[in-house]
């Protein structure tokens, strides 16, 4: 996940802006997001449009990660009834949609619970 | 077959999905009650497959051995490609922002990532690159009723291998290979299941096969069952490894770390390389660990690997196989069809 971080008021962006909206500075330099965060809000979508009937029911979250940026993403692996505003999460490497059963598959992030202690006490740095 | 240069894993990363089949749900759909060998198996979402455990644990592997861009080959060794023809290892190594590197995937039934592991060990021991990840991953399939369902599950590891440093977490002392043409387990071309020849399964093939190659390893590097403090070996079943065990004059003690079959089935090309994590994840400096794949068609890859001192402190990098077991949720049947996209619509 890769973001930016503005050089001159040091704000954190993602996905990467080309101009700073806190101060609309230029200079920006390519910044990896921690990955690690906690989940903001969240709804469950029933409905898909085409190419996500397969994950049917899906959870998307606004996820704050432990460096403040703010994100939306597919939520996963959380039993919904277990999801809790404020739940940890980190991310995670998933198939987005694929083209049909012989299309091109896409990969990108979502977001997940820790799966270890370890990874529970990372996303609360 | 040794290196001329020494060489040595210096990361690894285990991945096993989230959710867990109880194979008292196979029992129940398929046979009217009753339990496989092995108490649950681990099942991989509907947004999961081979290269995206692949990418999980490849990612804590390369963290751990601090390589991060540094690598010189990305293989996956899988049975389960998410393409027939496209490259796992080139998704693999996109997702880890690699592009100068020598990229492939392996194919030799369960025994795929050892292999991998295998040529990786090569190319550093010659040189021609400095450290190499080698991926053990599988999507196991099995037909739905078939007794492979009991077992067939999702998982693997990762292994970053380097030139033995100072910093190795682990060094590989050795290995050997036997492979023969046996005919006890293979998908044709197009097919979605595997076949299996059940009198092939046993003598003929992962036993012969895993005690030749462990037998030929105690002779070319004169050693014996009592010098190593764990072994691993391939588990297609829970009983298969604890039997070719005690053939071989291991011990329960030995073996009891790296068996996870009873906990998460058969990861095909995982499986193994799973048990490895697992005992990494506790051995002590010193300590010598036997690994033995089996991969039907047929062959087995056998080391000798030896843990050292950074394995203490790096190993908290990672996730332990333990957390990853033990964090889990169960699903029934009917999710596990879902999943495995075996319904239709």
């Amino acid at each position: 996940m890769l973001g930016n971080k503005c050089e001159k008021c040091q704000a954190e962006f993602f996905p990467p802006v080309n101009i700073c909206r806190a101060c609309k500075s230029i200079d920006l330099k390519p910044l990896e997001m921690p990955g690690a965060g906690k989940i903001l809000s969240y709804t469950l979508q029933k409905e898909s449009v085409a190419g996500f009937e397969e994950q049917e029911p899906m959870v998307f979250g606004l996820v704050e990660l432990s460096n403040g940026v703010r994100l939306v993403a597919q939520i996963v692996d959380f039993p919904y009834e277990s999801l809790k505003i404020g739940s940890k999460v980190k991310a995670v490497f998933r198939r987005v949609k694929a083209d049909g059963p012989s299309g091109q598959i896409y990969y990108g992030y979502k977001f997940g619970p820790p799966r270890s202690p370890r990874e529970t006490s990372a996303t609360e740095e | 077959m040794r290196t001329s240069t020494p060489i040595a894993i210096e990361g690894y990363g285990a991945y096993i999905p989230f959710y867990r089949l109880p194979t008292t749900e196979v029992a129940r759909i398929w046979h009217g009650g009753g339990a496989g060998a092995n108490k649950e198996k681990a099942v991989a979402s509907s947004d999961e497959d081979t290269t995206t455990m692949a990418v999980e644990a490849a990612r804590i592997a390369v963290a751990m051995a601090g390589v991060e861009k540094n690598l010189g080959a990305i293989f996956v060794g899988t049975e389960s490609k998410v393409y027939a023809v496209k490259p796992t290892s080139t998704i693999v190594a996109q997702a880890l922002g690699c592009h100068e590197i020598l990229a492939a995937d392996f194919e030799f039934a369960c025994k795929a990532g050892t292999e991998a592991m295998q040529v990786i060990s090569g190319l550093v021991g010659s040189g021609m690159i400095d450290h190499g990840l080698a991926c053990a991953i599988d999507t196991a399939q099995g037909r739905p009723g078939d007794d492979l369902e009991f077992t067939a599950a999702s998982g693997g590891a990762a292994y970053v291998i380097g030139r033995s440093s100072r910093n190795s977490i682990t060094k590989i002392l050795g290995s050997v290979t036997y492979v023969s043409d046996t005919g006890d387990f293979w998908r044709r071309q197009g097919e979605r299941y595997p076949r299996h020849l059940s009198r092939f399964t046993g003598e003929p093939a992962y036993f012969h096969h895993v005690e030749t190659a462990v037998k030929n390893l105690f002779t070319e590097f004169k050693t014996k069952p009592s010098d190593f403090q764990y072994a691993v070996f391939h588990q297609p079943n829970p009983r298969f490894p604890v039997e070719a065990a005690t053939r071989l004059g291991f011990t329960m003690k030995q073996i009891e770390t790296g068996l996870l079959n009873p906990v998460i089935g058969n990861t095909y090309s995982g499986s193994s390389p799973l048990g490895l994590a697992a005992v990494l994840d506790i051995a002590k400096p010193q300590d010598k660990i036997l690994l033995c794949s089996f991969g039907s068609g047929a062959g087995s890859d056998a080391f000798i690997l030896e843990a050292q001192e950074p394995l203490i402190e790096k190993r908290k990098m990672g996730v332990p196989v333990r957390d990853l077991i033990e964090n889990n949720v169960r699903i029934d049947y009917g999710m596990y069809t879902k999943f495995r996209e075996k319904l239709q619509r």
